[in-house]
């Protein structure tokens, strides 16, 4: 008898976890994880992070409560969500720099509830570094004149340059900070400036 | 016997007032993302570009918002974001949950989070559950679903009226909190249906349309329907187990004045929450919600400031049990009362 009631109190509990399990499996089940967007180049960062996040990627995922925040801010709209995808990501912010950049406001970082965005100065934000392919930029190849990106560079002469001796072939310096709008600008179709890991990445020194 | 006066401001209109302030956050919600696309149209300084359905919609925020705003892309920025987490005009407000779920998830406080939930903390340890029933854009989705499955009753499709036990929810409070700890994630954000229902707004009106929460608040809204009514809220939901945990010794409460209840059962019909306000069956569970006092007749119910409730009172005295029972005092509380 006694065994009997055991196996009710422990058959009671179990259904009742399952069914506070319920909600969580629900929503897992809704948004499984999915690899991330196929690298045209090794090391290329297809999702940024917003200016300012966590380094650390499991760190920015405990901060991040998914509130939405940054994206509401944002003047060009460039944050998005991995709403229907993402398994543990599921809200979490990113940017497609491809589609839309990061104009390095701040507004973000200054809006953000938790420390998932913290309140950087441009120079020190670290989305990555921009990367260029010179067998394929249009300068560097010698069919045509271009400058797109260091025209839009929001650093200016500090993330990338023209090289010298040769007005427009542009070089990438350690000052770039990764907000990919010259890769967002970029005219040439298969987007020979892309985004690594600041680690991963090469840059021309400053040498006159 | 004569019904004592016992009146308060707005005692017959605390319900309108109530559904006032659901719909004016829910028009918020829906607000808030088209100001956040006419910010990001006035920024690029190009209306010209717009296509004609973007300059109407242009035309109107800016119709809107100009009397209030000289320069759109920072002044619009004053009030952002949903009930889960937001600014307001400098301020940043959270919900409680959020702060508990990160700290849960990441172990380490952030104390300018905490800052942010403080206000609502404080509120709810006052006024209880009172964000469910007066602020939650969920909720007032799921009154209104509510309403629906009183429209199918009468057509003849019978909603779920099951009873579960509603200490669920603290167990689905307890497990998200474990499993947040065990995966690092802040899992309520996507289970918690006024941050589900905010961000699936956003997403649905500034992004590029409705994400999976969506479908997740549909299983929800199905769920009421089906199996019980308001059952998310009263069996599913952690944040409400929060603020119920909050809202435990809460100032404020609705009690019964048996003196002027006549036992007729409308407040128990009114409760969405299936409380048991005829007999004195509030609990920490009550969300101040007022549906109650609206209902009854004979203004038997009202506010109270005290730190605990009333154990049953008895019958009320302009009822038949009343007067049937031969000393008038308190009887035994009915065993079926409470539970569910």
């Amino acid at each position: 008898m006694q065994r009997r009631d055991f196996l009710a109190t422990a058959s009671r509990w179990l259904g009742l976890g399952l069914a506070a399990l319920l909600p969580f499996g629900a929503a897992r089940l809704l948004a499984p994880a999915s690899a991330s967007p196929p690298q045209a180049r090794p090391g290329q960062r297809n999702y940024l992070r917003p200016p300012g996040a966590k380094q650390d990627d499991a760190a920015f995922i405990q901060a991040c409560i998914g509130c939405g925040n940054c994206a509401e801010v944002c003047p060009p709209r460039c944050i998005r969500f991995h709403a229907r995808d993402g398994g543990e990501r599921l809200n979490l912010p990113y940017i497609d720099a491809q589609a839309r950049a990061c104009t390095l406001c701040g507004k973000c970082m200054a809006v953000c509830p938790t420390d998932a965005l913290t309140v950087t100065r441009r120079r020190e934000i670290d989305m990555g570094i921009a990367q260029i392919d010179r067998s394929a930029c249009y300068p560097w190849v010698d069919t045509g004149v271009c400058g797109a990106c260091v025209s839009v560079c929001p650093l200016g002469e500090h993330a990338i340059g023209f090289k010298m001796w040769n007005q427009y072939r542009p070089v990438v310096y350690d000052g770039c900070v990764g907000c990919g709008l010259c890769v967002e600008v970029c005219p040439h179709p298969s987007k020979p400036i892309w985004i690594v890991a600041r680690e991963q990445g090469s840059v021309a020194r400053h040498s006159l | 016997m004569t019904t004592p006066s016992r009146t308060f401001l707005l005692r017959r209109h605390l319900n309108k007032l109530r559904w006032l302030s659901l719909g004016l956050v829910f028009a918020m919600l829906l607000l808030l993302p088209m100001l956040s696309v006419y910010q990001n149209y006035a920024a690029a300084h190009a209306y010209d570009l717009l296509s004609a359905d973007e300059k109407a919609f242009y035309d109107l925020m800016h119709g809107l918002t100009a009397p209030f705003t000289a320069d759109p892309a920072e002044d619009l920025d004053a009030i952002k974001g949903t009930t889960w987490a937001g600014r307001f005009f400098g301020y940043k407000i959270g919900d409680p949950l959020s702060a508990v779920g990160q700290l849960a998830a990441g172990g380490a406080l952030y104390w300018p989070l905490l800052f942010a939930v403080l206000i609502p903390t404080l509120a709810s340890l006052l006024f209880g559950r009172f964000f469910c029933g007066w602020i939650c854009p969920a909720s007032f989705l799921y009154e209104l679903n509510t309403g629906l499955g009183v429209w199918l009753d009468r057509i003849g499709l019978r909603p779920g009226r099951r009873r579960l036990d509603r200490r669920l929810k603290y167990l689905v409070l307890a497990v998200g909190l474990g499993l947040s700890a065990a995966t690092g994630t802040v899992l309520f954000a996507a289970i918690y249906p006024p941050a589900v229902v905010g961000r699936e707004l956003y997403y649905a009106i500034a992004l590029n349309g409705f994400g999976t929460g969506a479908v997740f608040f549909a299983a929800t809204v199905l769920f009421d329907l089906l199996v019980a009514r308001r059952g998310f809220c009263r069996y599913l939901c952690a944040g409400g187990a929060l603020y119920s945990l909050l809202g435990r010794y809460r100032l404020l409460r609705i009690q019964r004045v048996p003196a002027s209840c006549n036992d007729c059962t409308k407040c128990n019909v009114a409760c969405e929450f299936g409380l048991d306000p005829m007999r004195d069956g509030f609990g920490q569970e009550c969300n101040n919600c007022t549906a109650c006092i609206a209902a009854c007749p004979t203004d038997a119910l009202e506010f109270r400031i005290t730190w605990h409730d009333q154990p049953y009172q008895g019958p009320g005295h302009l009822g038949r049990r009343y007067r049937r029972q031969p000393g008038g005092d308190t009887p035994e509380r009915p065993a079926d009362g409470g539970e569910g």
